[in-house]
């Protein structure tokens, strides 16, 4: 059988092996590059269906070769950062990629990021979504868990909205706000975290465990279903 | 000549003039009670205060007008140059010779008292200079002081004093090269020419004084930075001895644990094989987490860590913190206060402060004892409280506990970076964080945070 393409890009060998081998272990198809250049070639003749890239590359930085790609290119890409890249990261987010694990990674995250950016490609199209224990019913604006109406400020609705829409995708600081606020307010993520604070209470149950909308420290946010 | 030497060359001449017209004046008030020979004499009081107020260049004149005045006013014939006694011949030669050698005495009595004067003030200005130089510290802010106390003992308007100086006078200055022994400190430069005996005297010991003190102050800074150099090296040998350990154990027991794993001649049940897969993942997290420590703190010594302030709530930070425990958080019990205002730090770095006091109590105490957060409103300060069960914290260890590398009284576990870690994020963000016995016994450790002003929080 063939599996789905993933392209691996990371300039360090033993990386590369590592994951080529549990990729392929995992049933996807392997390609691998070590340069930006390298990568963009390879993505030109054989078009990817993920990329899994590193931020930190000689030549062509991760984070041009997330921008060059997505100019033509709608395969969904996880960054691999290290912990102090966080500027880094975030820009290669704002650059159109979907999610990212933190060097040293286990091989089962990056296996579940991976799989839930495949599997966000086909944005739903009803419009009612159940989704954390919520119905969100787009069209009439109206948030229910089981059966009672919750009460949301028209910009908690547009916070919650864009979640439910994009679940289980890292939405960064400046994407939230340029999605709810308007594009003038991008860079103004001086309240948000107070705005989702707020929404935690009425969406959660215990607001400081919080189980659905989870915070991913200097990146963003993301709504998850968790089932558990 | 100047104005000032113009003024005292006036002065001599009236004051000369008026002296002898006194006592020429006297003699004539007292002829009619005296033999006019005897009263010659009483010109020594004309040629005395000259001679001591202006000098030998003043007091001889004088003496010789003295004679010239007795002569023309008392000697017979009056009112002539000549003389018919032989005997007024020897006294106006008695007289003048007296004259001059009072008042040749009194001008070097004269000198010598105002030579002593200024001796005395230079040796004055050389104490008060080197009095200046022991009690600073820092040189160079001394050296416009000693230039204008220089500048009035030279008889100058105005002096600088520059160390090190090559620069050649500009205008009206000039330049004298200050030298002790061989050395070379610098240069004065001057609005005019000083006397050239006094600055001939002052300046090598002044330049003596200099050198001494610059010396000392190189010396001083040499042992500041000596003694720096061997507390961090100090520092670093504690750092790499703690770190050489923490790093050898984890990768012993993945070196083990991997060897086992490979070993084919090994019976190894599939339980002994999870196990020692487990051993693996966990030691390796263990060096992750070392390694994440390291930066940390390094990035804290460096003050790369600047933080970036946004709008944070209490209950969002700790969850943040909660999630980055994982299975720990299940023993973590959270109280916090219905109203807590928010406060406005850099939501990553406290949220390791909350990590690491979570951790921290986590590690020192029973996995069956829970750890309590407790966020409170105490004076304007949002508090949040972490406590444990553990073994708690002795008075000395109250502030010791978070220097690097210092544990508390449990086994050695961990390389005791994280509450060094937690102060050091903790004080960037403008919050304190201290550890305080409790009286039930285990330990609390208070993170207090300004709460953000209400202008500065969304409606």
């Amino acid at each position: 059988m063939s599996g789905t393409r993933i392209l691996v890009v990371d300039d360090e060998p033993q990386i590369l092996r590592a994951l080529e081998t549990t990729l392929r272990g995992a049933g996807y198809e392997v390609e691998t590059a070590a340069t930006g250049e390298d990568a963009l070639t390879q993505a030109a003749v054989h078009p990817p269906e993920g990329v899994i890239l590193d931020l930190v590359l000689p030549g062509k930085s991760g984070v041009e070769v997330c921008r060059e790609l997505r100019d033509w290119s709608d395969a969904p890409v996880v960054v691999l950062s290290v912990v102090g890249e966080e500027s880094e990261k975030v820009a290669a987010l704002d650059a159109g990629a979907d999610d990212y694990v933190t060097k040293p990674f286990g091989v089962d995250e990056l296996l579940a990021r991976l799989r839930a950016a495949l599997r966000r490609v086909a944005p739903p199209g009803e419009p009612v979504l159940e989704i954390a224990g919520l119905e969100i019913d787009l069209e009439k604006r109206a948030v229910h868990r089981n059966g009672e109406l919750i009460q949301l400020t028209p910009h908690e609705f547009a916070l919650l909205r864009l979640f439910a829409l994009n679940e289980g995708k890292l939405l960064t600081h400046r994407t939230i706000l340029r999605e709810v606020w308007g594009p003038a307010y991008q860079t103004e993520s001086h309240y948000l975290h107070v705005y989702i604070s707020q929404l935690r209470h009425k969406i959660e149950q215990d607001p400081a465990r919080p189980r659905y909308l989870l915070t991913e420290t200097g990146a963003g946010y993301r709504l998850v279903d968790s089932k558990s | 000549m100047n104005d000032h030497g113009l003024a005292r060359h006036t002065a001599g001449v009236l004051t000369s003039l008026a002296a002898v017209a006194v006592v020429t004046g006297a003699i004539f008030a007292l002829e009619p009670f005296a033999p006019v020979l005897s009263l010659g004499v009483l010109y020594v009081f004309a040629v005395l205060p000259v001679a001591v107020l202006f000098g030998l260049a003043y007091a001889l004149p004088v003496s010789v007008a003295s004679m010239l005045a007795f002569n023309w006013f008392f000697l017979p014939p009056k009112h002539t140059f000549r003389l018919t006694d032989s005997e007024n011949w020897v006294a106006l030669a008695v007289y003048l010779v007296t004259a001059v050698v009072v008042s040749g005495l009194a001008a070097r009595s004269r000198r010598r008292e105002a030579e002593a004067e200024r001796r005395a003030r230079e040796a004055a200005l050389l104490a008060e200079v080197a009095g200046a130089l022991l009690e600073s510290s820092h040189v160079q802010e001394e050296l416009g002081q000693i230039a204008s106390r220089l500048a009035g003992a030279l008889g100058a308007g105005r002096s600088r004093i520059e160390l090190d100086s090559v620069r050649r006078p500009e205008g009206h200055e000039s330049a004298h090269e200050l030298r002790a022994g061989d050395r070379s400190i610098g240069r004065v430069f001057l609005d005019e020419e000083p006397d050239p005996v006094i600055a001939r005297r002052l300046l090598p010991g002044l330049a003596s004084l200099l050198a001494v003190a610059i010396d000392r102050e190189r010396l001083g800074r040499q042992a500041v930075e000596a003694e720096a150099l061997r507390r961090s090296d100090a520092i670093k040998t504690a750092i790499l001895r703690a770190v050489t350990h923490d790093l050898r154990s984890p990768l012993t027991a993945i070196r083990a644990a991997t060897e086992g794993l490979e070993n084919a001649s090994l019976d190894l049940s599939d339980a002994d094989r999870t196990a020692l897969l487990a051993t693996v993942d966990s030691e390796a997290r263990r060096l992750d987490r070392l390694v994440a420590n390291l930066l940390d703190l390094s990035r804290l010594e460096v003050g790369a860590a600047e933080p970036r302030p946004e709008l944070w709530t209490v209950e969002g930070l700790v969850g943040q913190a909660l999630a980055e425990l994982g299975a720990g958080a299940e023993r973590v019990t959270i109280s916090l206060h219905a109203e807590l205002p928010p406060i406005e730090v850099d939501g990553a770095q406290i949220e390791l402060v909350l990590v690491n006091l979570l951790e921290n109590a986590l590690k020192f105490s029973s996995p069956a004892d829970p750890v309590e957060l407790r966020g409170e409103l105490r004076e304007g300060e949002v508090t949040v409280s972490v406590i444990d069960r553990g073994p708690g914290l002795s008075d000395a260890e109250l502030e010791r506990i978070f220097e690097p590398f210092e544990q508390g009284r449990a086994p050695s576990r961990g390389s005791g970076l994280g509450l060094a870690i937690a102060r050091g994020f903790a004080q960037a963000n403008g919050a304190r964080l201290r550890a305080e016995p409790r009286m039930e016994g285990g330990a609390s450790f208070v993170l207090s945070v300004p709460a953000a002003s209400p202008a500065r929080t969304p409606a």
